[in-house]
């Protein structure tokens, strides 16, 4: 099972995300939209056989290692703030790490508290928790609740910065501007001039975007680190939608800064495999298989490469899918759809996904792989519906198939 | 990771300084179970990870868990879950009998995987799961099982919301989703074997002869009334008859030694062909076609108990198996018989060469498939 968190993969999720987090944008790990589990039914849920009990392991052999962080086991949080710390503590480990484990044991944190005694922190994290999630409608709840009711700045600012960017993965650029703008009143800087220069880059004007950013970025050479990150990779996103080879030079400086950014990882793989780089490619995902996205990138670059191990990693890959099918309402879409559009050579499928997908999430990568899959399969009806909402935000992508 | 925090003036988020990020496993907790109705062995593997918060495995606290570690623990993880989880049969719990304890592999990596015989009462099968293992520390946690009965199997989940696993053959959708199996099968089987399709084509044959009056319809693919009377004759003969004997032979009411039944069924396309140049057997087809469905009845029935082997359902298998052979009789007719219509219509060769040519060939065909199935004595 896949899923995961790790999909989720959006710069804010996992990159600078303060618990206060960065909005995270919407986890695509986690794909929850229960309205698609049906669709799951067309693929055949394949179990192989179970692996045989072994009982002959000698007793040095490490068999498990334990992550660096677990759920309190020993007491209950006391007090609101002890429950929120540790919310936030465990929601900022499933994004570092990609493993949704930490998301079930902070929503079983929340879930014991009582609802009248919700403050406006937990209703953020609760919020920020459902993101990653995909219940991207329970977050939106939250967080407008939060905005109406609140009297602190910090909530506010988080919550407008989150909704900002729920808006903006989810194509809904007119609501993603406003919340921009509104952050932008808040608290001013580069993390609302990058806020801004998105919408407006989805929305056709892609190159005055990078140019006033990198124009801002140039003269804030006093702002804090973690703003100057996000403005940085917020660059590296534009360049790409704009061709611009320095696409690689500004994420390559967010993942010099930290290491652990998977969103920004799997763009900047993403982009080398796109460019035919393919030890780039490999170098960057080499290490991080247990992540979907980048194992994805990294099975279809060794595939390219004519490796041996490509197989190994893809049979890995196929293994991970089936069971996530047999969970049924987790998988992360994006992931399952490409490996069968770009690995398993099978469009209608890819396709399907990658549009059920899209229905929630509408991200440059996310459009690319359904005009992708679309075109394969030939769906001219699929390719229309693209194309006109496309035109109608005039968005335009160098990452985007040529249309015939 | 670098943070705005001093300028919001939010110390808080400087935990996330702090920690180190090993790339862990990135798949969701689950837990996997295999439970075979038929025998009652039932197994459970349990992520070692997710074990870990249940039962203290890392001794030494070293963020490892060794074999040694793991031996050490083994009466407390097996108590940890055998309490969290109840098979049941009726209102009684069933015992579970340890037989086989040990590490098995799954995609993101070791779990602990144990094997128990169900001892329910009176020796019945189980037929519910209760599912309770750590959802107290992750609501994101789910039990997946895999409900094998015969050749079948079925996949369910238990979640927290959901921690009761119904695990007899479902209702109405079990049995409808036997019928349409079987009837694929039945399709399937009557489209693959060539020995009903041949024996289906020389009953048809001479239905295709008999429009020799030039029709006044301009399509001549169409056949007439008395081909239709005809071809409803012989195939609806047929289906009665092999319907009987598929009945009978798979309630196991009369069973035939299956090479015998192979090589007659081989024979009755010889005697078929050769009926239809020299009528020996008379010139209506359809009660040679009722004669000989009786033995291909056997024959389907042969291929219908390998697919059944511990089917609870068998009437349904049956029912659904039988249709589908007749769909795919009807829709191999739907097809051919026009054709061959056509093809009496179009030319006089076809009733002097091609016809004669056709049966030759089912002859030897068949004649060299009685040589071969005939059991050695």
């Amino acid at each position: 099972m896949t899923c995961s968190v790790k999909t989720t993969l959006r710069r804010s999720d996992i990159r600078r995300h303060p618990a206060i987090s960065f909005p995270a944008r919407p986890g695509r790990a986690f794909w929850l939209g229960f309205s698609l589990a049906g669709s799951l039914l067309a693929v055949p849920v394949v179990t192989a056989a179970p692996s045989s009990i072994q009982n002959d392991f000698s007793d040095n052999a490490v068999l498990a290692t334990l992550p660096d962080v677990s759920p309190n086991l020993s007491s209950a949080p006391k007090n609101v703030d002890e429950l929120a710390d540790e919310v936030q503590q465990l929601i900022g480990q499933a994004r570092k790490t990609g493993d949704p484990r930490f998301l079930g044991y902070a929503e079983r944190l929340l879930g014991d508290w009582p609802e009248p005694d919700f403050t406006d922190r937990l209703r953020v994290l609760r919020a920020t928790l459902a993101q990653s999630l995909h219940r991207f409608d329970l977050a939106r709840q939250d967080l407008e609740r939060v905005l109406q009711t609140t009297d602190q700045r910090r909530q506010r600012i988080q919550s407008r910065l989150t909704l900002a960017n729920l808006e903006l993965v989810q194509g809904r650029y007119v609501k993603a501007r406003e919340h921009c703008q509104a952050l932008a009143d808040l608290y001013p800087g580069l993390i609302a001039a990058s806020c801004l220069a998105q919408t407006e880059a989805r929305t056709g004007r892609a190159e005055s975007a990078y140019r006033r950013l990198r124009g801002q970025l140039a003269s804030a050479s006093n702002a804090d680190p973690t703003s100057q990150l996000w403005a940085e990779g917020t660059l590296g996103d534009l360049a790409a939608q704009l061709g611009l080879d320095s696409a690689a030079v500004h994420w390559g400086a967010v993942l010099q800064q930290s290491p652990d950014d998977l969103y920004t990882r799997a763009q900047l793989a993403d982009w080398q495999l796109q460019a035919s780089n393919l030890q780039a490619t490999l170098a960057l995902t080499k290490g991080y298989d247990q992540v979907d996205a980048l194992a994805v990138i990294r099975a279809i670059a060794l595939r390219e490469a004519g490796a041996p191990e490509a197989e190994a990693l893809a049979d890995s890959l196929r293994e991970r899918f089936a069971e996530a099918q047999w969970r049924g309402t987790l998988l992360h879409q994006r992931d399952f759809a490409r490996f069968q559009l770009d690995i398993e050579n099978r469009p209608a499928l890819a396709l399907k996904h990658a549009l059920a997908n899209w229905e929630t999430q509408r991200e440059p990568l996310d459009t690319r792989l359904v005009l992708r899959a679309a075109q394969s399969a030939a769906d001219q009806s699929a390719l229309k519906r693209l194309q006109q909402w496309l035109a109608q935000y005039d968005q335009t992508d160098h990452r985007y198939p040529e249309t015939p | 990771m670098l943070l705005r925090a001093h300028i919001l003036r939010l110390p808080m988020f400087l935990w996330l300084l702090a920690l180190a990020n090993p790339v862990l496993a990135h798949k969701a907790s689950d837990s996997f179970m295999y439970l075979d109705t038929d025998s009652g062995q039932f197994r459970i593997d349990v992520a070692l990870r997710d074990l870990a918060l249940l039962v203290p495995l890392d001794t030494n606290r070293d963020g490892e868990v060794t074999g040694g570690e793991f031996r050490q623990h083994r009466g407390a993880v097996l108590n940890a879950i055998e309490a969290g989880i109840t098979l049941s049969t009726g209102n009684s719990a069933c015992e579970l009998q340890g037989e086989q304890w040990g590490i098995s592999q799954h995609s993101d990596g070791a779990y602990a995987a144990t094997r128990y015989q169900a001892l329910c009462d009176g020796g019945q099968a189980p037929d519910r799961l209760e599912y309770h293992l750590l959802f107290e520390h992750d609501s994101l946690h789910r039990g997946l099982i895999q409900i094998s009965t015969g050749e079948t199997s079925s996949l369910a989940v238990a979640g927290p919301d959901s921690r009761t696993v119904d695990l007899r053959p479902s209702g109405r959708s079990g049995l409808w989703l036997s019928f349409t199996t079987f009837l694929q099968e039945g399709v399937v089987h009557l489209l693959i074997g060539l020995d009903h399709i041949l024996f289906l084509l020389v009953l048809v044959l001479p239905a295709s002869l008999t429009r020799n009056q030039p029709t006044t319809s301009p399509r001549l693919w169409l056949p007439s009334r008395a081909q239709v009377i005809e071809l409803s004759a012989v195939v609806t003969a047929f289906t009665v008859a092999h319907s009987i004997t598929l009945a009978l032979a798979a309630l196991k009411i009369v069973s035939l030694p299956i090479a015998w039944v192979e090589t007659v069924i081989a024979a009755s396309i010889v005697v078929a062909a050769v009926n239809v140049v020299w009528p020996v057997l008379g010139r209506r087809t359809w009660p040679l076609a009722f004669g000989f469905g009786l033995i291909h009845g056997f024959g389907f029935a042969s291929v219908l108990s390998d697919l059944t082997s511990g089917t609870a359902n068998l009437a349904v298998a049956l029912a659904g198996f039988n249709v589908g052979v007749e769909l795919g009789q009807l829709a191999l007719l739907a097809i051919c018989f026009p054709l061959l219509t056509l093809l009496a219509q179009a030319t006089p060769l076809y009733q002097r060469a091609l016809v004669p040519v056709i049966l030759l060939g089912v002859v030897g065909v068949s004649l060299m498939w009685v040589w071969e199935r005939i059991p050695a004595v």
